[in-house]
C-alpha cells in the first residue's frame, strides 16, 4: 500500500465521523469521566462524615440571601477603608522624604551653577512628577493588593462574582465583571489584564471597555478632595466627614450604574449576543500561602503598575514644568492653553484649566490636583497641598469655584478617558486599534456629555 | 548522557519555535492542572523568585516559567493555563494542548486537587492520551485530610500507569518525592504505561482504522492515537498540523533522534 | 486653467461615475440573480429530500416572484443543464445537486455558527444565515465546519451536507402523521416559513425532546412532553418532524436541573440538545456527564444563579443554562 497523504487521511476521518452517532465529543467525555469515576472510587474514601463541613456553613452565610450582599459591601468596604486610611500617613512619609531630596538635590545643582532651566527642568519637572507618582501611588496599592490577592486565595472572590451575577446577567454581560472591576479600583490596567478570567471574548470585552468606570487609586486622590472641599462644608460640622465620604461612595456607586448601563448598551449594539455560558467554579476555601501572596500582589502587581506609571510620569512631569514656566506675553503658555480651553470647559460646568489638567494627566491620573493647583496659583511647579484651608480658599475664592465645579469634576474623573497606561493595556489585550479606540473615545464622550447634561440642568 | 543530549537537540529546537528558550537547561517539565489546584503555589513553592512572566506567544494568555535545580539536573518549569479540559478549544485550552504536543516536554506535571480527584482526573486522563511521561501531583493532602477524605495515592498510581505523589504544595510537604518522580520520568528511567479510555467499540474501531494511516503518515509519531481521536472530532488545529506537515516534521525529527540515540548505543555495546 | 483641458476634466469624472453607478447596478442585478437561482436550487432540493417535487408555482411562492421572473430563471438553469421538466415538475441533474448541496451546507454551516457561537436567538437563526449563504465559498465553508469541529447536524436538526455533498437519508414523520400515544423524539423542525416556526420556539418545542401526542382533531393537535401539553394548528404541527424515541429515554422522570429544590439530590442524564457549542462542551468538562450525582447546594437573593455540588466541585450555573439539564431526582432519604 502507498503511504497515505495528509488529505486521504482527514478524508478518511471526515468519512469515519459521518458514520459515527452525532455527538462523537459528548461519548468521549463521558467514557472519560466514567474511566474517571472508577479510578477515583477506588483511590479516595469518604471516612466519616464531611456533608455540613465548615465550608458549607461558611457557604451559605455569604451567600445568603438576607447576609450575603451585606458581608461582601463589609469586606470591600473594609478593604477600602484600611487601603484609604493606610496610605495616608506612608504617603505623606514618602513625599516628605522625596521632596527633602528634591530641596537638597536642586540647592546642590544651584552651588554648581548649573543654569535654572537645568535645575528646574530636572528636579522640578521630571523628579517631582516620579516623586509626586510614587508617594501617591505606591503606599495604597501596596496595601490594597495584598488584601485583594488575599481575597483571591482565600476564595472569597468566585463569591462575589456568584452574588453580583444577578446584575451582570441582565446587563448581558458575565459575573465574573464584578472581580475585574474590584481590581480596577486599584488601577484599570490591571483591572484590564484581570478580565482574562472571562472565558468568553464578547464579554471578556465588554469588561475591558467598562472598567475604567471604577475609580482607581489614582482618581480617589481627587474625589476625596473634592468631596472634603465642597461637600463637606454643606453640612454640620459633626458630620462633614461622613458627608464628604459618603460623596465619594456615592460616586463609586454612579460608576457602578454606568458600568451596568454601558455593558447592557454595548451588549445590544455593538457587542450584541445573549449572555454566554457561565459556568464559576466555587473553590473551597483555601488558607492563603503568605510567600504567594506577597509574589502575586507586590511583584505582579504593584511593582508592575508602579513602573508603568513611572515610565509615563517623568516625561509628564517635565511637560508641566516647560508649560509653566516658559512664558510669552508676561502669561505661561499653560494659562493661554488653559484660556483657550475655557469655553469648551465652561460649557460643561468646568474650566480651562481642568482640562488641560486633564490633557496632561492623561500618563497619569495622579498629576491631575497638582497640576491643577500650580496653573492656577502660577508658582510654576507642582506644589504639594500646605493646607486644605488654602486650597478651599484658592479654589473657591479666587477662581469662583462653585458646587456645580466640585459636581462635574467629580464626575469627569470618574468618566472620562482611561490613562495612558490603561489604553496601552487594552490595546495589549484586544490587539484590536478599534477597540481600544472604542475604550478610549467612548467614556471621553459620555464624560462629555454628562458634564454637559448636569451643566445645563443646574 | 551525552546521547540523551544529542537526542534533545532535536527537542530543543521544535521548543525554540514555541518561543522557549532552553539554554543551559537539561529537563524541560511541563505544569498542567485545573484551576484552584495550587499550580501556581507549587510553581512558587519550586522556582521561588527565579521566575519571569509574560504572554504566550500571540495570545493574551499568561505564560510563566522558572527554573529550579534537582540532584544536579537543571530543569526548566513551564506553567501552562490551568484548564479542566484540553478539548473546548479555548485559548487556553489550545496553548495548554500545543505545548503537550509540540513542546514535547521531558516531563509534565499534572497538579491535582485531593478533595475532588473524579472530576480533576478528566483532564489527566486526557492528558495522559497525548504524552506517557506524566507525573500526578497529588495537592492539598491536608484539605483531604480536614475533610474526612482518604486518598489512596498508590492506588491512583497503579490505576493511572504514572508516578501518583502526595503533596502540600503550600507547606512543601512532599515535594522531594514529587521530584523524585519527575526525574525519573524525564530521564526515562522510569517506565510508565498510562491508562487509556477505551471508549465504546463503535469508536474503538474507528480509532483502530485511523491509527494505522498516522503512522504510515508520520512514521514514528508518539501519540497517533490522539491524533486519531482529534481528528474524529474535527479538531481544526490537529487537522491543520497534519495537512501543514508540522505533525509529520516533528515525527521524523523524533525518529532521526530516537535512531541516532539507539545508534550510540549500539556503538557503546560493541566497545 | 484653459477650458478646454476643465471640460476634458469634467468629461473624465462624469465616465468614472457613469461607469461606477452602471457597473455597480450591473453586479447588484447579476448578484440578485445568482442568489434567486441559489434559493431556487434550495428550495427544489428541499422538496426532492422530502419525497416531494418542485413546479412553477412552489417556485414563485418562495421566491416571492412573478411567473416571468420565476420562467426565465428555470430556463437559464435549464441551459445551464442544472434542471429538467417532468411534465408540470422539476427534477435536479446530478450538478443541480451538487450545487444546492453547496448552497445548504453553507446555509446550515452559518445556522450553526451564529446559534452556537454569536449566540442568536434561534427564530433569528435562519434568517441571518439565509444572508449569509451566498457569500460563503465552498472554502470558507470548510473552514467554517472545521473551526465549529465538524457539526453534523444543524440546530433545527436537519443534517449537514458533508463536503463530498453526502447528506444522510431524511429522518422523521410530520407530527401530524405520527400515530397517537407513541412515544417519539423530536429530530426536526421546519424552519420555512419562519412564522410558523417562531410559533413552535414560542410554544418550547425544540429537537431532542420525547413527546407524545394526546389528541389529533383537524383543528387542533395536541402533543405533551410529559410535563407541558402543547396545542398546535395542523398546519404548524406538521413542521415538526418525530422519530421513534429510543427505548430507554426515561424522560419521563427527567426533570430540569432548574427546576430542582435546593438540597435535593439527582442523577445527570444529559444535556438538552438545545445546548450545542461552548456552553455544551464547557459543562460536560466540568462533568455534566450522565451518571453524575448532582445537588443544588447554594442559591443567591436573587434565585439566580445557583450553585451545584458535582464531583466533589461547587459550580454555579445561571438558570438558563441548569434547564438544559436533564436530571433524574433521587429519592430523598429520610
Amino acid at each position: 500500500m502507498a503511504s497515505p497523504t495528509a488529505a486521504d487521511v482527514l478524508h478518511r476521518a471526515a468519512e469515519l465521523r459521518g458514520t459515527l452517532t452525532a455527538q462523537f465529543r459528548d461519548e468521549t467525555v463521558k467514557s472519560i469521566y466514567a474511566e474517571a469515576e472508577r479510578v477515583a472510587r477506588r483511590a479516595s474514601h469518604q471516612t466519616g462524615s464531611a456533608r455540613y463541613d465548615f465550608d458549607q456553613r461558611i457557604d451559605r452565610l455569604v451567600t445568603s440571601p438576607i447576609f450575603g450582599l451585606p458581608i461582601m459591601a463589609l469586606m470591600l468596604a473594609t478593604v477600602f477603608w484600611l487601603t484609604v486610611a493606610g496610605a495616608n500617613v506612608p504617603s505623606a512619609m514618602l513625599a516628605n522624604f522625596f521632596f527633602w531630596i528634591e530641596g537638597h538635590g536642586a540647592a546642590l545643582f544651584d552651588s554648581f551653577g548649573a543654569p535654572w532651566w537645568v535645575t528646574g527642568f530636572l528636579w522640578h519637572g521630571v523628579y517631582r512628577g516620579l516623586a509626586w507618582v510614587i508617594s501617591v501611588m505606591l503606599p495604597p496599592m501596596a496595601i490594597f493588593f495584598p488584601l485583594f490577592t488575599i481575597l483571591e486565595d482565600l476564595g472569597y472572590l468566585p463569591r462575589v462574582a456568584f452574588n453580583l451575577d444577578f446584575l451582570f446577567r441582565r446587563a448581558g454581560a458575565h459575573g465574573k465583571q464584578a472581580l475585574t472591576m474590584a481590581m480596577g479600583f486599584g488601577c484599570n490596567a490591571a483591572g484590564v489584564i484581570a478580565t482574562r478570567v472571562i472565558d468568553s471574548p464578547r464579554e471578556r470585552l465588554v469588561a475591558i471597555l467598562t472598567n475604567n468606570f471604577v475609580p482607581c487609586n489614582g482618581r480617589f486622590p481627587t474625589l476625596i478632595m473634592i468631596a472634603t472641599i465642597f461637600v463637606g462644608p454643606l453640612v454640620p460640622a459633626a458630620v462633614a466627614s461622613l458627608a464628604a465620604a459618603g460623596a465619594v461612595v456615592g460616586v463609586v456607586i454612579i460608576g457602578v450604574i454606568f458600568t451596568l448601563a454601558v455593558s447592557w448598551g454595548l451588549s445590544r449594539t455593538v457587542l450584541k449576543g445573549e449572555a454566554s455560558a457561565f459556568t464559576l467554579e466555587l473553590p473551597p476555601y483555601r488558607r492563603p500561602g503568605v510567600m504567594r501572596i506577597l509574589y502575586t500582589s507586590l511583584i505582579d502587581r504593584t511593582l508592575f503598575v508602579l513602573w508603568r506609571a513611572i515610565l509615563t510620569a517623568a516625561p509628564a512631569g517635565a511637560v508641566i514644568w516647560i508649560l509653566a514656566n516658559i512664558n510669552i506675553a508676561d502669561i505661561s503658555i499653560a494659562r493661554h492653553i488653559a484660556n483657550g480651553l475655557n469655553p469648551l470647559g465652561h460649557a460643561i460646568g468646568l474650566d480651562g484649566v481642568v482640562l488641560l489638567a486633564y490633557i496632561i494627566a492623561i500618563p497619569a491620573n495622579e498629576i491631575v490636583v497638582p497640576t491643577l493647583l500650580m496653573v492656577y496659583m502660577g508658582t510654576g511647579m507642582m506644589t504639594d497641598v500646605t493646607s486644605i484651608e488654602d486650597v478651599t480658599n484658592l479654589l473657591i475664592n479666587q477662581e469662583g469655584w462653585t458646587l456645580l465645579t466640585a459636581v462635574n469634576l467629580m464626575l469627569f474623573s470618574l468618566l472620562h478617558n482611561p490613562c495612558a497606561t490603561t489604553i496601552i493595556t487594552i490595546y495589549k489585550e484586544t490587539l484590536s486599534i478599534k477597540w481600544t479606540t472604542i475604550g478610549t473615545l467612548l467614556p471621553l464622550g459620555l464624560a462629555f456629555l454628562v458634564t454637559f447634561i448636569v451643566a445645563s440642568l443646574w | 548522557m551525552s546521547a540523551d543530549n544529542c537526542g534533545s537537540c532535536v527537542v530543543n529546537a521544535e521548543l525554540a519555535r514555541m518561543g522557549v528558550n532552553v539554554d543551559k537547561v537539561d529537563r524541560v517539565v511541563a505544569l498542567a492542572g485545573n484551576p484552584n489546584t495550587g499550580k501556581s503555589t507549587l510553581f512558587n513553592a519550586l522556582t521561588g523568585l527565579k521566575q519571569h512572566t509574560g504572554n504566550w506567544p500571540g495570545k493574551t494568555v499568561t505564560r510563566a516559567e522558572g527554573g529550579f535545580e534537582f540532584a544536579s539536573v537543571r530543569y526548566k518549569l513551564v506553567d501552562l493555563p490551568g484548564t479542566y479540559s484540553l478539548l473546548s478549544a479555548s485559548h487556553d485550552e489550545e496553548i495548554a494542548r500545543d505545548f503537550l504536543l509540540f513542546g514535547q516536554p521531558d516531563a509534565t506535571i499534572v497538579v491535582i486537587d485531593a478533595t475532588a480527584i473524579e472530576r480533576n482526573l478528566n483532564l489527566v486522563l486526557q492528558v495522559l492520551e497525548i504524552t506517557s511521561r506524566v507525573v500526578i501531583a497529588v495537592n492539598l493532602m491536608d484539605e483531604a485530610k480536614r475533610k474526612n477524605i482518604d486518598v489512596d495515592v498508590r492506588s491512583l498510581s497503579r490505576d493511572l500507569g504514572v508516578p501518583a505523589v502526595g503533596i502540600v504544595a503550600r507547606t512543601g510537604e512532599g515535594i522531594h518525592a514529587l521530584l523524585e518522580a519527575v526525574g525519573g520520568v524525564a530521564s526515562g528511567e522510569t517506565h510508565t504505561t498510562p491508562l487509556r479510555v477505551k471508549g465504546t467499540p463503535e469508536f474503538h474501531r474507528a480509532i483502530s482504522e485511523l491509527v494505522p494511516l498516522i503512522e504510515s503518515l508520520a512514521p514514528g509519531v508518539p501519540n497517533a492515537r490522539w491524533i486519531a481521536i482529534r481528528l474524529l472530532d474535527g479538531d481544526a488545529e490537529v487537522e491543520q498540523a497534519l495537512s501543514s506537515g508540522r505533525l509529520v516534521e516533528l515525527a521524523a525529527a523524533q525518529q532521526q533522534a530516537a535512531q541516532r540515540f539507539s545508534g550510540k548505543i549500539a556503538l557503546q555495546g560493541a566497545q | 486653467m484653459p477650458p478646454a483641458l476643465l471640460m476634458s476634466l469634467g468629461g473624465l469624472a462624469l465616465a468614472l461615475v457613469l461607469y461606477f453607478a452602471f457597473g455597480w447596478n450591473l453586479r447588484r442585478r447579476t448578484d440578485q440573480t445568482r442568489h434567486r437561482l441559489e434559493d431556487a436550487l434550495k428550495h427544489l432540493f428541499d422538496l426532492e429530500y422530502r419525497g416531494r417535487r418542485g413546479s412553477l408555482a412552489s417556485l414563485t411562492g418562495v421566491l416571492r416572484v412573478a411567473d416571468r421572473v420565476a420562467l426565465d430563471l428555470v430556463s437559464r438553469m435549464q441551459t445551464q443543464s442544472l434542471l429538467v421538466t417532468r411534465g408540470s415538475e422539476f427534477d435536479l441533474t446530478s450538478e443541480g445537486k451538487r450545487l444546492a448541496l453547496q448552497v445548504i451546507r453553507a446555509h446550515r454551516l452559518l445556522e450553526r455558527y451564529f446559534a452556537d457561537e454569536a449566540r442568536l436567538p434561534l427564530p433569528k437563526v435562519h434568517a441571518a444565515a439565509e444572508r449569509g449563504e451566498h457569500h460563503l465559498s465552498p472554502d470558507a465553508a470548510d473552514r467554517l465546519s472545521a473551526s465549529l469541529g465538524h457539526p453534523v447536524v444543524d440546530p433545527h436538526g436537519d443534517p449537514i451536507p458533508t463536503r463530498d455533498g453526502f447528506v444522510p437519508p431524511a429522518a422523521g414523520t410530520p407530527a401530524t402523521a405520527w400515530p397517537l400515544e407513541q412515544l417519539a423524539r423530536v429530530v426536526h423542525l421546519e424552519d420555512e416559513p419562519p412564522i410558523s416556526y417562531a410559533q413552535l420556539v414560542a410554544a418550547g418545542v425544540a429537537v431532542g425532546q420525547t413527546m407524545r401526542i394526546i389528541a389529533s382533531t383537524p383543528e387542533r393537535l395536541v402533543m405533551t412532553d410529559g410535563e407541558n401539553e402543547f396545542r398546535l394548528a395542523p398546519a404548524v404541527a406538521a413542521n415538526i418532524f418525530l422519530a421513534a424515541a429510543p427505548r430507554d429515554s426515561g424522560q419521563r422522570s427527567a426533570a430540569r436541573l432548574a427546576d430542582l429544590a435546593t438540597g435535593q439530590a439527582a442523577q445527570v442524564l444529559g444535556l438538552d440538545e438545545a445546548c450545542q457549542g461552548y456552553s455544551r462542551r464547557r459543562l460536560m468538562d466540568l462533568g455534566f456527564t450522565e451518571g453524575a450525582t448532582i445537588r443544588p447546594a447554594l442559591s443567591t437573593f436573587a434565585g439566580d444563579p445557583r450553585a451545584y455540588e458535582i464531583r466533589g466541585t461547587l459550580v454555579a450555573l445561571r438558570r438558563d443554562q441548569a434547564s438544559q439539564v436533564l436530571v433524574l431526582p433521587q429519592e430523598q432519604v429520610s
